[in-house]
């Protein structure tokens, strides 16, 4: 371990970080959860609830380090914080609306996920590295899974595809909301090697612009250079805990059943 | 119009060299996404080393209608093999 590039980059930068990744997880993978007994098929039912299951296992390793670090136990981060504390971006807030939406917003996030793995695999602090090679291994399968379903529903029907560009036109400006600056960023770039958020978008849009055109999915991005630009405005906010009344629900959601006894032993 | 999806028949492995065995099927719209539906579906809790997905409409099989397939209506008990027995170390 390079213990230098874990005094470059304060441990303030590398929670923010931890926390903003675990959160996105954490509130995805409910969302996700609440399509058990609900999926239009059992086997989507069954995925899904797969999927809930593996996020919010990414959220307790992202958690776990924070911990190691010095931080607040999972448990407590989880069902203890104040919904407004929470940094993941709205775009994991929103309701599971229909299952266009729902297919869109997993492909788009999977991927996104994927490029910031990738990314993080580099970083020179190994718990980190580590981690991320862990979760990688996991989450080729979430986004074959996605990408399958978005390549094949794109274009199937008038229907199909009616509904899979009305959740891309939805969900495209609210993903670019994965790629909100950090507060401290500047620090984690410079100290542990960490792609700035904007570069990690361009590199995700270089993989999702393509694969959506392919299956006749349009969004606002226009191509200069060899490089696709998105030309909407993002919905940043979650990462500065300025979050949507969704969050607020869902957090009292999740937290409902431990807060009836804190102290419980489970 | 129906809009189900076909069913793939599941095939799994546990180990390298044991015979795969079928373990239910799965509702897909192709076989790549069969693979992903059965491994959801089939491979999260038992070991698993391989599986094969089949259109089940791609099983030819026998009729329950038709007994007679199967029946041994002359006794043929001479060409059982029950003067030794397999030890079940032959199995492994």
């Amino acid at each position: 371990m390079n213990s230098s590039a874990h005094l470059n980059s304060s441990s303030e930068a590398l929670s923010e970080l931890l926390v903003a990744l675990a959160d996105d997880e954490l509130i995805l993978g409910h969302r996700d959860s609440e399509w058990t007994g609900h999926s239009p098929i059992l086997e989507e039912d069954i995925a899904f609830s797969n999927l809930a299951q593996d996020e919010i296992g990414h959220a307790l390793v992202w958690l776990s380090i924070n911990e190691s670090i010095g931080g607040k136990s999972p448990d407590w981060m989880g069902f203890e914080r104040k919904w407004n504390d929470f940094t993941c971006s709205h775009f994991v807030q929103y309701p599971k609306h229909d299952y266009a939406y729902t297919v869109v917003r997993q492909f788009l996030f999977d991927a996104a996920e994927r490029i910031r793995l990738q990314s993080l695999k580099q970083s020179s602090f190994q718990p980190i590295k580590e981690a991320a090679k862990k979760i990688l291994r996991e989450e080729h399968y979430h986004l074959l899974h996605s990408q399958g379903l978005v390549e094949r529903l794109g274009g199937a029907t008038e229907e199909s595809h009616r509904r899979m560009q009305e959740a891309v036109d939805a969900a495209f400006p609210q993903s670019l909301g994965l790629f909100e600056p950090l507060v401290h960023e500047g620090d984690l770039v410079k100290g542990s090697g960490m792609k700035p958020s904007s570069e990690l978008q361009e590199e995700w849009l270089g993989y999702v612009v393509p694969i959506l055109e392919s299956a006749t999915l349009l969004l606002p991005t226009k191509k200069s250079n060899g490089k696709f630009i998105a030309v909407c405005a993002p919905e940043y906010g979650g990462r500065s805990k300025q979050h949507t009344p969704h969050l607020q629900s869902l957090v009292a959601d999740m937290q409902s059943v431990y807060q009836i006894a804190p102290e419980s032993k489970w | 119009m129906d809009t189900q999806w076909e069913t793939y028949e599941v095939f799994h492995q546990s180990k390298r060299g044991e015979p795969h065995e079928h373990v239910g099927a799965v509702h897909a719209p192709d076989p790549q996404m069969a693979l992903h539906m059965a491994r959801d579906q089939f491979a999260r809790r038992l070991n698993c080393v391989s599986i094969w997905v089949v259109r089940s409409k791609d099983v030819t099989m026998t009729d329950y209608q038709d007994g007679d397939f199967f029946a041994r209506t002359t006794d043929k008990s001479y060409r059982d093999p029950k003067a030794f027995e397999a030890p079940d170390k032959l199995h492994k």
